[in-house]
């Protein structure tokens, strides 16, 4: 299996997989072999890993605000306090869970016959586009922003023939590699 | 000069109750949501197939019987 990782977070959290091994999608044909597994750049769930370091310190930062405030919270029992406390660590829990099914299991995948998009939107909605490489007319890259730069991530956009919306692979690591590989596999299937 | 405590215009335990049944409706929908997630979880292991698969499933089910756990233990202390 090889892997292209240019980071340490690249390989400590995969998010190109070439060739990946045990790995299936729901609807997957017999003769079908993924070539290509790409999840979003490890870096863009800083978002969620903040909020959840910030929320960890919010029962700390508390108690420091109540006596700056000069508030009298003495009524409030101790175990409710506790509970409290619990329940912000069970929210930390939530944040961090959901955020990292989120970007796990949001993949593009490239087989030898098609693109798959997955999309876990919400808790409840569930999209996949699927492309056939045959299909394939157009694929463009989209390297933007200090931290895309920084990080090697980015976009691809892939123009199909048959139909009018495009497969758009979101914040992945080495967008210019996948749309050449996106490419080439195209004009493979096509006996190019 | 002595600096006191602000007072609460509304009776303290008033105050408790509210917050008892606040605590209450959150261990509640914190329950529901684990619930959701192992549903969740069940549909994102099913279309996407990966070794860790089983382990992301294994945990979504032992923090739905947490998140229950919890919401009868604090229903049934505090």
């Amino acid at each position: 299996m090889e892997k292209y990782t240019c980071d340490i977070l690249g390989s400590m959290f995969p998010a190109f997989i070439k060739n990946p091994q045990s790995c299936h999608y729901q609807g997957q044909d017999d003769d079908e072999n993924i070539l290509l597994l790409l999840r979003a750049h490890p870096i863009t769930n800083l978002p969620w890993i903040l909020l959840s370091i910030f929320i960890f310190f919010i029962p700390l930062l508390v108690p420091k605000f109540i006596l700056l405030l000069n508030l009298d919270f003495s009524f409030v029992p101790q175990n409710f306090s506790l509970v409290l406390i619990i329940i912000n660590y069970l929210l930390i829990l939530v944040i961090v869970y959901e955020g990292f099914l989120g970007w796990y299991f949001n993949v593009n995948l490239l087989t030898d016959k098609k693109i798959v998009d997955i999309d876990f939107h919400s808790i409840l909605s569930k999209s996949i586009d699927v492309a056939l490489l045959r299909d394939v007319q157009e694929s463009t890259s989209h390297l933007a922003g200090i931290i895309g730069m920084i990080f090697n991530f980015g976009d691809v956009f892939i123009k199909t023939a048959a139909s009018t919306e495009s497969i758009d692979l979101k914040d992945i690591p080495h967008p210019d590699i996948v749309s050449d590989i996106i490419m080439d596999e195209a004009l493979k299937n096509r006996g190019g | 000069m002595q600096v006191t405590p602000t007072q609460s215009v509304i009776d303290p335990l008033i105050l408790t109750y509210i917050l008892r049944i606040g605590i209450y409706i959150l261990v509640i929908f914190y329950a529901i949501f684990a619930l959701v997630i192992v549903r969740q979880v069940t549909l994102m292991t099913k279309t996407l197939i990966t070794p860790v698969s089983p382990i992301v499933k294994a945990i979504s089910i032992i923090h739905a019987g947490f998140a229950i756990g919890l919401a009868v233990f604090i229903m049934g202390t505090l």
